[in-house]
């Protein structure tokens, strides 16, 4: 197996702003990895420079080994659908749903018909007069009908309902089964979507702040409650993420734990649970800005 | 995990530049639905007023001779072309960088398709031209397609001063739209400023020279197939300048 997505010492300023911070990471070939993060955090400016859309302040991006910029052969087998794609004037859904076998090589067009059914686009509808949902709807139709080898699917649902979300995860896994490529998910509804993922990269403030396998980073944390006289004295010595007391009883998240470390945990009387993704992110990322915040 | 089968062929140059090409005909209402509209109407308004000003005198008879001949009617819709150009530049690049086209396919196919949309207008206002002057001037001894002594030039040269020219404002479009897409509105109000600079400067140099007389003279003394071949390196500079522009600019919402 090989990277299709390499990125090295990445950076990207517009004027005094650094969207990206000399970013660093990998992705396989194969499999569905997010790219996670809060608004802001550099997402789409890395999936714009990995599409040759941004140019690099410094550092490199890489696509199938070689440089996304003005690289046609390269780009022709990449699709990246963002949520501030922009469509031309009085173009309807059906005008995008025709050019868009123009520039992808695997476009499905069955797949395309019945994407159009399963989110009801109205085809006859111009982009500008949509919702936010309907756009995102053409916007994933042609993410996941385009079948490019290496698909950018940047905040594919904003504005979609929790029914429609569900289609798509649905959807993508079962044209995933069939047609194996590496999809690239930005989201910020992580938990949602982690069940997805297996190769988890989160930016925070353009910085790559994890970049890590799915399983591994859930098991790289657990929460412990028990009595917070037990808890605290667990806690001695070891990495603490987050804690937090309710009466007597208080929870505490630890990075890391051994098999001995859980066997003693037991035998001291607390329970163990694994974290979601999504709190060991946001204590990852969250976190510091609010301890800034209380500095 | 399963191998990925990599992706066999690629599609080559021609075909991407065919595909840009047809990503503009997506849409075909700004660039071949509304030029032949404007220049119905403009026809349209000239007509009436030949028709008004041929009644009050009691007949085209009675007018002087020629007295149809010298509209400028047409050279809107040739000026028009760069407006087309511009709005069909700033509404797809963004669009098409979003669907993995790279910026050189995209000024490619763009170009491309002026090209055929000059040679699709020059070919139509001739044949309208032939019309004009088959039909005695609409009957009226006018000229709206072939006006200034066009009438008296070859169908070829009539062409060729309609592509060229078209050919002209569609790149200076493109240039002025390139400087949109890449710097926005800040970039329009240096390149405006720039463009006033450089047209007062040169009147300056002539004035201080005292060439105007040699201008004129330029403009009296050369053919109509001639001052048509001069817009060629115009185009030509614009149409590099375009591309180096957008060689740099990125999409944006």
């Amino acid at each position: 197996m090989s990277a299709i997505v390499e990125v090295e010492g990445l950076t990207k300023r517009y004027g005094r702003v650094t969207a990206v911070d000399d970013a660093t990471f990998s992705l396989e070939e194969g499999g569905i990895h997010g790219l996670l993060g809060r608004n802001g955090a550099g997402k789409t400016t890395l999936m714009g420079l990995l599409t040759g859309q941004e140019f690099a302040t410094a550092g490199r991006a890489r696509i199938f080994g070689q440089s996304p910029v003005e690289n046609a052969p390269a780009l022709r087998r990449v699709c990246f659908i963002k949520e501030s794609q922009v469509y031309p004037d009085d173009f309807k859904a059906k005008h995008v749903l025709k050019a868009a076998p123009l520039f992808f090589d695997r476009w499905d067009q069955s797949l395309a018909d019945r994407l159009v059914d399963v989110f009801s686009v109205p085809l006859d509808r111009r982009m500008k007069k949509m919702s936010r949902g309907q756009r995102s709807a053409v916007g994933v139709i042609v993410g996941l009908a385009s079948r490019a080898e290496l698909t950018f699917l940047d905040e594919p649902y904003a504005g979609l309902d929790a029914v429609a979300r569900q289609r798509f995860y649905d959807m993508l896994l079962e044209d995933y089964a069939t047609h194996p490529r590496t999809i690239v998910l930005s989201t910020h509804l992580i938990d949602e979507a982690a069940g997805l993922l297996q190769r988890i990269v989160v930016v925070d403030e353009g910085r790559v702040v994890i970049d890590a396998d799915a399983d591994e980073l859930r098991s790289s944390a657990t929460t412990l409650v028990g009595k917070a006289s037990d808890v605290d004295r667990f806690a001695v010595g070891r990495e603490v993420l987050d804690r937090t007391t309710m009466g007597g009883i208080a929870a505490l998240t630890v990075a890391g734990l051994s098999p001995e470390d859980r066997r003693a945990a037991a035998s001291a009387g607390l329970e163990a649970t694994a974290v979601s993704l999504q709190e060991l992110i946001v204590s990852r990322t969250g976190g510091r800005a609010s301890q800034k915040e209380s500095a | 995990m399963t191998a990925i089968a990599t992706s066999p062929s690629v599609a080559p140059l021609p075909r991407r530049i065919a595909n840009v090409v047809r990503l503009h005909v997506a849409n075909p209402i700004p660039t071949l639905v509304m030029p032949w509209g404007i220049t119905a109407v403009i026809f349209a308004i000239n007509l009436a007023i030949w028709l008004m000003v041929a009644n009050a005198a009691g007949g085209v008879q009675n007018l002087e001779e020629g007295a149809f001949q010298y509209n400028g009617g047409i050279s809107w819709i040739v000026v028009f072309m760069m407006i087309v150009a511009i709005q069909c530049m700033s509404l797809t690049f963004s669009f098409a960088m979003g669907f993995s086209v790279t910026r050189r396919d995209y000024y490619l196919g763009t170009s491309a398709y002026f090209l055929s949309l000059s040679v699709l207008y020059a070919t139509g206002l001739t044949a309208l031209a032939a019309i004009e002057q088959a039909t005695g001037g609409w009957g009226l001894d006018a000229a709206f397609f072939s006006p200034w002594g066009l009438s008296e030039q070859s169908y070829l040269t009539l062409w060729f001063v309609y592509f060229a020219t078209m050919l002209m404002f569609f790149f200076i479009g493109a240039s002025v739209a390139t400087v949109w897409v890449r710097w926005k509105a800040y970039g329009l109000y240096a390149f405006f400023v720039g463009l006033a600079l450089l047209l007062v400067g040169a009147g300056w140099l002539i004035t201080a020279t005292d060439s105007w007389g040699d201008v004129g003279q330029f403009f009296a003394g050369s053919t109509w197939a001639s001052l048509a071949a001069w817009t060629l390196p115009v185009t030509v500079v614009c149409a590099v300048v375009g591309f180096l522009f957008l060689r740099k600019a990125t999409p944006r919402g």
